[in-house]
């Protein structure tokens, strides 16, 4: 079932048309992974799904993006970019744990929601943590400031930050990039955890992250869609001579 | 099979290199099956035990390529077209191999019936005819490897058809001497087993056909209806 | 196979490069030690001349015309009080403005051109302020030649200071704790209010701090402004014991600073001022050096919680 469905989605950074036309379905509690090389407009796109660009200057959306079941439309110019930010969440390339309590950070997205029962808060941050299989190590030091904590838990914190406010959709810009294997390997088991409850689009450069995590994946280049399909089928068997190419290491 | 060569040269060597090595198993393979099989037409002991002794060097061969798959996987972790190469390599290698082995039971048993009296195996010239077959089977499809062509690859598939009937056929004529002269029973069993060894071999030369299928095409070709398969083949 | 490098025509070139190491630390050396020096060799004449004058009535004695009995107290507290209406006005004023260029303010010329102004204010000397304040303050609002007035006068002159320090760690915020804030559905206000502000409170400290210390000595606008030189009382106090308890009449007091009180005292022909003078350079000085270690202190605890 789809969750989310990009529908002749063209951006535009000022003049340059950044994303061409890209149509893409993102199923229901499924991993759905963005793959291509550099430049090639994947974080982009991913961006457009909560308006981050919306925070600089001279972005402009073509098309749409509709968030099932209630067919809203998140580029619409008369939806707030706040709102689509309220109901997706997102993990970034960098860990980006706030320079405050591991407590605090999780609970920073409910704070901002209005959130003010202590014991909602305590409640839904435990959640959340359980979640992102961090509670084990921090239960005991919640007050503790986020930076202690090593990188592969600063990105477990920041992933618990995401999904403590529920998200209808997770995003993922390339979570492990700045990761060694260990917790790389430590996130991909919890994004395949996680697709229980949520779904999942996922930008990655490395490949094999994709193959391993994902079960649709879209291969992108220079803003363009070039093949999307079922993970397994698109390493095994690709359709198109580009992604073929790209995934076997001919391109350039 | 791009057009478009990998980044990594080393990467694009080692898959040469151990296409290459297969290519060369198969050539060596070949000509253990003529060896064997003129073994017993001929009687040659000499030429039996070499072929015998070759067997080692196929094993040899099975056990480098092998080797070498391994490698390709652990370090490149080859995707779409070369991990269909890759996967597919360790399969023909261990039908090249299988072949091998017939070879090498044929050539005992040309031996042994020769032990008990040449005039056996020279009455029967329809053996030599098939397994003419299953060598051109194999050289197929060993070609339709080289060229990575599917449609090549498809004619070795129809082929075995063709030694399956003549097996049948081998079978028949051997019953039918037994029933007249029991005492040929014996060599007559020995004979059949070099039939069987020599069918076993099509049948080899099948599954490599069905690999390079696979390769050109990526759909698992095994199991599945000849009409089936030239309806996937002709979808170019 | 391995080829033996010539390591003796290695060790020969890296001594010759090595030797220009040694020219630029003798250089770099040199070059400190004439602006530490100098400092030290100021300070210490000062402290040696004043030396005899510091003394707990030095700080409590007003201005007399007999050196030995004048004081201090109507100038530090003219100082602090002066600083004190400075920093009330140059804080918020600074860091509101620095927090709106940063986060707010459209990237258009119109932004552009305020950006440059407000660099180029921080290089406009500081009597144009006097003058400045003189027409504005003292008699188009009538304020008069009141602590108020001064206060107000080196808020102006600090307020460059303390714009560029608030932007500039606002800037040093990195961009991903940003895009983390919004991600979460933050509205400008919420991200700044949670964010911003509290992550380049330590930046903006230590630029007020150095603004503050920069105020604390400046002589001339002060002048202009008409600050008297000698002054023999202090301003009414802030506390009162009955309701409202506090009260605001000092901001309208005549009032003094140290520099001033130092200039008039290097003016006086009689050698003794020049020994009071540099007593209160003395303790000027120290003003500003414990302000600088104030600053030091505030963003070393600060900083502490704060690693990117």
């Amino acid at each position: 079932m789809a969750k989310a469905e990009a529908k002749g989605l063209s951006f535009y950074y000022g003049e340059y048309r950044a994303l061409k036309d890209l149509n893409l379905v993102v199923h229901e509690n499924r991993v759905t992974a963005l793959i291509g090389p550099s430049g090639c407009g994947k974080s982009t796109f991913l961006r457009c799904f909560n308006r981050m660009h919306d925070l600089y200057p001279g972005n402009r959306y073509e098309g749409e993006i509709v968030l099932h079941p209630d067919n809203a439309n998140l580029l619409a110019p008369t939806v707030d970019p706040i709102e689509v930010r309220m109901r997706l969440s997102m993990v970034f390339q960098k860990p980006n744990p706030f320079p405050k309590s591991i407590f605090e950070n999780v609970a920073y997205g409910l704070r901002v929601r209005g959130e003010r029962s202590r014991r909602a808060l305590a409640d839904k941050v435990e959640v959340a943590l359980r979640g992102a299989a961090l509670w084990d190590e921090v239960k005991d030091r919640l007050q503790e400031l986020a930076f202690n904590l090593s990188g592969g838990q600063q990105q477990r914190l920041c992933i618990a930050r995401a999904l403590a406010t529920d998200p209808e959709l997770l995003l993922f810009d390339e979570p492990t990039s700045s990761l060694d294997p260990i917790a790389t390997a430590s996130i991909e088991e919890l994004i395949t955890e996680l697709k229980q409850h949520v779904t999942i689009l996922i930008v990655t450069h490395n490949m094999q992250q994709a193959a391993r995590v994902s079960d649709y994946t879209a291969y992108m280049y220079l803003g363009e869609l070039i093949e999307f399909g079922v993970t397994d089928e698109l390493f095994i068997k690709p359709r198109n001579k580009q992604t073929e190419d790209y995934i076997t290491g001919r391109f350039g | 099979m791009g057009t478009t060569e990998h980044i990594s040269k080393q990467f694009e060597a080692d898959l040469d290199t151990t296409r290459t090595r297969v290519l060369q198993m198969g050539g060596l393979v070949e000509a253990q099956i003529l060896g064997a099989i003129d073994a017993f037409a001929t009687g040659d002991a000499t030429l039996a035990d070499q072929v015998i002794e070759n067997d080692a060097r196929v094993n040899g061969y099975e056990v480098a390529i092998d080797g070498a798959c391994n490698h390709i996987v652990v370090k490149r972790q080859p995707a779409a077209s070369d991990l269909r190469l890759t996967m597919a390599i360790a399969k023909i290698v261990t039908d090249i191999e299988r072949i091998g082995d017939e070879a090498k039971k044929v050539a005992r048993m040309s031996k042994r019936l020769h032990e008990h009296g040449p005039q056996h195996a020279q009455r029967f010239p329809a053996i030599r005819h098939t397994a003419q077959i299953a060598v051109r089977m194999l050289r197929q499809a060993l070609d339709a490897f080289a060229r990575l062509d599917a449609v090549a690859a498809a004619g070795v598939l129809k082929d075995d058809s063709e030694i399956d009937h003549e097996f049948r056929a081998a079978v028949r004529q051997l019953v039918t001497y037994m029933m007249e002269d029991p005492r040929t029973i014996s060599p007559a069993l020995d004979i059949i087993w070099v039939a069987k060894a020599v069918e076993r071999m099509g049948d080899h030369a099948k599954n490599i056909a069905e690999q390079v299928i696979y390769i050109v095409k990526g759909t698992d070709v095994r199991h599945t209806s000849f009409a089936d398969i030239e309806r996937e083949i002709g979808t170019d | 196979m391995a080829y033996v490098k010539d390591l003796s025509a290695i060790r020969a070139l890296i001594a010759s490069h090595k030797r220009w190491d040694l020219v630029f630390a003798l250089c770099g050396f040199a070059a400190l030690m004439v602006g530490v020096l100098t400092f030290v060799a100021l300070f210490a004449d000062m402290a040696i001349q004043g030396l005899p004058r510091l003394n707990w009535e030095f700080l409590t004695n007003f201005p007399s015309r007999r050196p030995a009995q004048a004081g201090i107290l109507s100038a530090w507290v003219g100082s602090c009080l002066v600083m004190l209406v400075t920093a009330f006005f140059a804080v918020p004023l600074g860091v509101a403005t620095g927090i709106y260029l940063e986060e707010y303010a459209p990237k258009n010329w119109v932004t552009d051109l305020i950006e440059i102004n407000i660099t180029n204010l921080a290089g406009v000397p500081s009597i144009v302020y006097g003058l400045l304040a003189l027409g504005l303050f003292v008699y188009q609002f009538g304020l008069g030649q009141s602590i108020l007035s001064a206060g107000l006068t080196l808020a102006l002159l600090i307020l460059p200071v303390v714009i560029v320090a608030t932007r500039e760690s606002i800037r040093a915020i990195p961009q991903g704790i940003r895009e983390g804030a919004y991600a979460l559905g933050g509205t400008q206000w919420q991200v700044c209010r949670d964010h911003i502000i509290p992550y380049s409170s330590a930046g903006i400290l230590t630029g007020v701090i150095i603004g503050m210390a920069r105020a604390i000595g400046e002589t001339a606008p002060v002048i202009t402004i008409g600050a008297l030189t000698f002054i023999a009382f202090l301003p009414p106090a802030p506390m009162k014991t009955e309701a409202p308890f506090l009260s605001f009449d000092w901001v309208m007091s005549p009032f003094t600073v140290m520099p001033i009180q130092m200039f008039n005292w290097t003016s006086r022909p009689e050698a003794a001022f020049l020994q009071n003078a540099a007593a209160a350079g003395f303790i000027l000085v120290l003003m500003t050096l414990a302000m600088n270690g104030l600053a030091i202190y505030l963003r070393y605890r600060i900083r502490k919680n704060i690693k990117w």
